[in-house]
């Protein structure tokens, strides 16, 4: 008998990408739960809802392109017992339907799950209209809200699945029609609220979401080259913060170096700062977008323009350790 | 001298023309003691409250949150004295919840609040209310349920364009299980509205947007029990009432203008207003 575990069947359907994890993880509750229902904002294809329209077409609503509506009727859903999982644009479904998010869905506590794809520039080509780097900043600044940016597909399908437990409106935050880098094991069990530490260095401590937790893992690496010991923190959950590992990170640490794919205006970067501010002051550095509409380009090109990358995080943090 | 027995529906008229009153005067209560508040919209909904309540919805006002109970969703939350008039004469929430109206930490303030007995969503943000009635008249169907959803709309609302959102939605899920009511009261905060942003054709947008449509005075009674009476109007169709109304309804001054939207309430102004309502029988 082998001891080797066996890779579940969904780790190689999600094919590394964060927004058809969140599709088949629903699909896949939806299996054993008819309360689940997913609205969908014209993403069949982009969220991976086709499986679920063959298995139980009743329980797929599709909104068309219309967020608002998509929004309100998630909310309406939800005050009936249902549990709606509504799919959209990371861009249009959070500031289109900014106001009905707020009012139908955090300030009536309904529990409703956004599952927002193409966030951050993983649309860098499709220009600014369609870039995502203010959601986080909008989502965490509601009451009742749970923000989670899982780091890759594989956290995207457990956190997805996690959300069962919640009693009220999360967002999670997808990526586009790119592959992203494995960084957690298919048996990982992420908890929502809870960060997982991925490198435990003690000179430097880099705490990153999404995307940038590979850069990130990747600056720890070289820099270990150069003696300096980086401590990785995969903040999948941007609120509720987990403290603790925060003030820990604050307390052992020279310094803390935050990377987010999103303005530094209001997101993980942001949450951090507010955070030690307050509770144990510590010099920071902070990695993601400046304060201006993000040029046209390929993802990858435009993430290094700005310094969403390992490079800069690496440069950001060598400052701390001068 | 014998007079006639009334029918029974006449007596159910009465009743509810009755209740309709006592919504009208518990509107000014409330208003005076907030000291202010949206009298226009809240006084042209009141026969369409009086017979939802007292004739239509199935709830059970001991048991708010029952499971089965029909929804009824004050889309225009700026009319909310007349939902907590409403309420409290229903039996939701205590008579003495009118007089808190606006006070510090109550939950019955300028909009609906849906942690209040009896209300099933916050509402105020115009424009929502009907895309969470589509999602409720949806958990009914997915459910097998057979309660009901209704909706009221104001008509300065309709310019949201979200609602064009939702009525294309509710025609596409031919949720039959839903209703809208618009309050066609033709004044909004700064004007009347046909002449801020016209509606009309009103009535023949709906049905092209695919609602089976009516039209009623939705200050007759009569009118607007038949109206509720005879929901749904069409097979696989969402029902429309579109409830010719007069703002401010019931007290002269008030009436058809846009001055009287959200005016202060001092206490001659309320005794003035409830001269004119009379009394309850």
């Amino acid at each position: 008998m082998s001891a080797v575990r066996k890779t579940p069947d969904w780790v190689a359907k999600v094919q590394n990408q964060s927004r058809l994890s969140f599709g088949f993880a629903v699909t896949d509750m939806a299996a054993r739960d008819d309360k689940v229902v997913a609205v969908s904002a014209d993403t069949l294809d982009l969220i991976g809802l086709r499986e679920m329209v063959k298995a139980v077409p009743e329980r797929v609503i599709e909104a068309g392109i219309a967020e608002q509506n998509a929004m309100g009727v998630a909310s309406g859903l939800a005050t009936t017992g249902m549990r709606p999982y509504l799919c959209g644009y990371a861009p249009f479904i959070t500031a289109r339907s900014m106001e009905q998010l707020r009012n139908d869905v955090a300030y009536a506590k309904q529990r409703v799950v956004i599952g927002a794809a193409c966030s951050g520039i993983t649309l860098g080509v499709s220009g600014g209209t369609h870039h995502a780097v203010e959601d986080l900043a909008l989502m965490r600044s509601l009451p009742n809200m749970t923000v989670m940016v899982p780091a890759d597909a594989l956290e995207a399908w457990h956190l997805t699945q996690a959300t069962e437990s919640l009693d009220g409106p999360s967002y999670v935050r997808l990526g586009g029609r790119v592959e992203e880098v494995p960084v957690t094991a298919p048996d990982a069990a992420p908890v929502i609220g809870k960060a997982t530490t991925l490198r435990r260095g003690t000179d430097i401590a880099v705490i990153a979401c999404g995307v940038l937790v590979a850069e990130a893992l990747k600056a720890a690496d070289e820099l270990a080259g150069e003696g300096i010991g980086v401590r990785v923190i995969n903040m999948h959950t941007i609120k509720p913060l987990d403290r603790e590992t925060v003030l820990a990170a604050a307390a052992e640490t020279r310094g803390i170096v935050t990377a987010e794919e999103h303005h530094l205006t209001g997101g993980l970067g942001g949450a951090v700062a507010e955070l030690v501010a307050e509770e144990h002051p510590v010099r920071m550095r902070f990695v993601g977008m400046p304060d201006e509409f993000c040029i046209v380009g390929p993802t990858p090109k435009v993430r290094e323009r700005y310094g969403m990358t390992a490079g800069n995080i690496m440069a950001k943090c060598r400052e701390l350790m001068g | 001298m014998a007079r006639a027995k009334k029918s029974n529906r006449e007596a159910t008229l009465d009743n509810l023309r009755n209740e309709a009153l006592k919504i009208r005067r518990n509107i000014w209560r409330a208003l005076k003691a907030a000291g202010s508040g949206h009298m226009g919209g809240s006084l042209s909904a009141a026969e369409f409250l009086a017979a939802l309540y007292f004739h239509h919805l199935k709830v059970r006002p001991a048991e708010p949150d029952w499971p089965d109970r029909d929804r009824f969703i004050l889309s225009k939350g700026h009319a909310n004295a007349a939902l907590g008039a409403v309420l409290a004469q229903a039996g939701f929430i205590e008579d003495a919840v009118l007089d808190q109206f606006y006070a510090y930490e109550s939950l019955f303030g300028m909009h609906p609040d849906i942690k209040m007995a009896g209300v099933e969503m916050s509402t105020g943000g115009l424009g929502h209310g009907l895309s969470i009635g589509l999602g409720m008249a949806l958990g009914a169907r997915l459910q097998k349920k057979k309660f009901r959803t209704i909706v009221m709309i104001g008509d300065g609302e309709l310019q949201e364009g979200s609602n064009w959102e939702a009525a294309m939605a509710a025609a596409h899920q031919k949720v039959s299980n839903l209703t809208a009511i618009l309050d066609y009261n033709k004044v909004q905060q700064s004007g009347h509205v046909s002449q801020m942003l016209t509606l009309e054709p009103v009535a023949s947008k709906w049905s092209a947007f695919g609602w089976a449509v009516r039209e009623v005075d939705g200050h007759d009674m009569d009118q607007v029990v038949t109206a509720l009476d005879e929901l749904p109007y069409e097979k696989d169709k969402p029902s429309m009432i579109i409830a010719h109304t007069i703002k401010g309804k019931g007290v002269s001054f008030a009436e058809d203008t846009h001055l009287w939207h959200n005016n202060m309430v001092p206490d001659d102004i309320y005794q003035k207003a409830l001269a004119e309502l009379g009394e309850p029988v």
